[in-house]
């Protein structure tokens, strides 16, 4: 075996292990394996390990065994937080989808102003989540926010509204800003596997008369496929775990309305200092990824 | 008129009115909060909180730009985030190349397990490893330090540019640096002087996703620091009320600077972005 990683097995000219010695793979993919071992799946097996105890991190380390997952789904709010974050994801990645998908079929022919409106329609992208949650902060300002000055103007409203503090638009509110801020990923996405189709297999399918909608149908989404699961499944998951945009526009308020499972962790890490339920919040969270990817490869990734 | 007249009609005329009409109606949903943010920004805070407000500041002023850099941390927000950012980004980048270079040209066995690995690492939700990552971080006394939040960041931009650069390698042809090491090139040269530099479009890119998701990361910079002078921008301007009362337009010229190095760095490289994509990451 040292022979054949050093290239100097007997091979025929196809078999390029002499000019590339498997060594050498192994070399210089070593940096990336060492970094994601440590700094994934470590932590990874750590964060099931913490699941297992009762503990603030610093003095107390009481062993529970399995019993934080009974509990977290006994004795607290998981099970709400589950339910806003499934909401949460699903009206945010549909409409990232149908937004997206829209977008990328109109840019993704040739005419004038193309580059303008694609870069223009990648902004939300490329703010920070941060300063995007500020901006809608500020827009939603309940005394000098501009929807409620130009809703009252229209005389759409009578008062003005407080839309991140009212239990009934808190969540409509966020998820419109998450989906402002998220479409960009998938149309970019959507984009790239829409240039990536030849355009001989139109041309095939328009020579037998086809019309726009049944290109659609029969040659694009079959040719898209693995790219348009691949991108669902990668937002689904981006904001399933979302964080950032919600906490600074609401911080998970009012009361738990807007608390997302990544904020539910959060306050169950630093406000009740319960890290063993966190991980085991954590963990659950994981699995659930884990039952995406899965579903979503079995069911839409058939080739 | 007849069939053939109306069809052209249709698509000549009636198309590309919708698509125009479609495009325009999303970017004016996407311009209209930036521009917003820009008016804010030039007015000054007592205009800023007025009624009624008008889009274009009746006394254009930098008052809240220069109070930005005075009454605020924010040059040494703007400090962290680059230090911690560039760090972490060339690191990733740097290892995520020699990775391609590897999986692409040589066959050792896992080659595969590599590539797969490397994609189910980039779907870890992240909050799963708020946890043990303070845990870990907090043992290692990294708390509130920029080395702490390098080696975070490094985590998350290192799967997705592996990846990228995996694709992009993959679509460099063997002859190049084969013919070169036939020639009496070591490995390393090869890869350093042929292959490398026609990878520069895919370093170019998977530069500015590290970059851009590096600079306007906020969950972890703002778990893993506890002190103003090591928060990142991205944390900083979140927490600016915190200051005194709220200028709205401090908040907004905090927030312009903050996102103009994504900007600057997306539009001086925005056309390598698409283009990358497709070569590279898309075809799986």
């Amino acid at each position: 075996m040292t022979t054949k990683l050093l290239g100097k097995s007997k091979s025929s000219y196809r078999d390029k292990s002499s000019v590339f010695p498997p060594l050498y793979g192994i070399l210089f993919s070593l940096p990336v394996i060492l970094t994601l071992f440590s700094l994934v799946i470590y932590p990874l097996f750590y964060g099931f390990y913490i699941s297992l105890f009762k503990t603030n991190l610093v003095s107390r380390w009481d062993y529970r065994g399995l019993t934080n997952y009974v509990q977290i789904f006994k004795h607290s709010d998981f099970l709400i937080y589950l339910a806003t974050s499934f909401k949460f994801t699903i009206f945010v990645v549909g409409f990232h989808l149908i937004i997206g998908m829209t977008l990328a079929l109109l840019l993704n022919n040739e005419f004038k102003g193309n580059l303008i409106f694609r870069v223009i329609l990648l902004l939300p992208w490329i703010f920070p989540e941060s300063v995007i949650a500020l901006l809608f902060k500020w827009i939603f300002n309940p005394l000098h926010g501009i929807f409620n000055i130009a809703l009252q103007s229209l005389g759409i409203i009578q008062e003005s509204q407080s839309w991140l503090g009212n239990s009934s638009f808190a969540l409509p509110v966020v998820i419109f800003v998450c989906i402002w801020k998220g479409y960009p990923m998938v149309m970019m996405m959507l984009l790239a596997g829409l240039q990536a189709i030849p355009i001989d297999s139109y041309e095939a399918a328009w020579i037998d008369g086809a019309n726009r909608f049944d290109t659609f149908r029969y040659i694009t989404i079959p040719s898209l496929r693995h790219v348009l699961v691949i991108t669902l499944l990668l937002d689904t998951i981006w904001w399933f775990k979302h964080y950032a945009l919600v906490w600074v526009l609401t911080g998970g308020g009012p009361g738990n309305d807007t608390t997302i499972v990544s904020i539910g962790i959060y306050k169950e890490s630093f406000e009740f200092f319960e890290f063993g339920k966190a991980a085991a919040m954590s963990v659950v969270v994981f699995i659930i990824c884990n039952i995406f990817g899965i579903i979503y490869q079995r069911k839409l990734d058939r080739e | 008129m007849n069939k053939y007249k109306f069809s052209r009609i249709k698509e000549k005329i009636m198309y590309p009115m919708i698509r125009y009409l479609i495009l325009s109606f999303f970017s004016l949903l996407v311009l209209l909060p930036v521009l917003w943010m820009l008016s804010t920004s030039l007015k000054t805070s007592a205009e800023a909180i007025s009624t009624p407000p008008s889009f274009f500041p009746k006394e254009t002023t930098f008052i809240a730009f220069k109070r930005l850099w005075k009454e605020y941390p924010f040059g040494t927000f703007f400090k962290n985030s680059i230090i911690i950012v560039f760090v972490s980004m060339v690191i990733s980048v740097l290892f995520a190349c020699f990775a391609g270079y590897g999986v692409s040209r040589f066959k050792f066995r896992g080659r595969k397990a590599m590539s797969t690995f490397v994609l189910i690492t980039q779907m870890f939700p992240s909050v799963m490893l708020l946890v043990p990552f303070y845990s870990i971080i907090n043992r290692l006394g990294l708390i509130n330090t920029h080395l702490g939040l390098i080696i975070v960041y490094i985590s998350f931009t290192l799967p997705f540019s592996t990846w990228m650069m995996i694709g992009f390698f993959r679509s460099l042809p063997t002859e190049l640096d084969e013919a070169a090491m036939i020639d009496g090139c070591s490995v390393w040269q090869a890869f350093w002087r042929v292959v490398l530099p026609l990878t520069l479009p895919g370093i170019a890119s998977t530069s500015i996703y590290s970059f851009i998701t590096s600079w306007n990361e906020y969950m972890f910079a703002f778990i893993l620091t506890n002190s103003p002078n090591m928060r990142t921008l991205s944390v900083g301007i979140a927490e600016l009320d915190g200051y005194q009362q709220i200028l709205w337009n401090d908040m907004m010229a905090a927030s312009l600077i903050a996102s103009l190095p994504s900007l600057i760095v997306f539009l001086a490289f925005q056309k390598y972005f698409v283009d990358s994509l497709t070569a590279g990451a898309v075809k799986g």
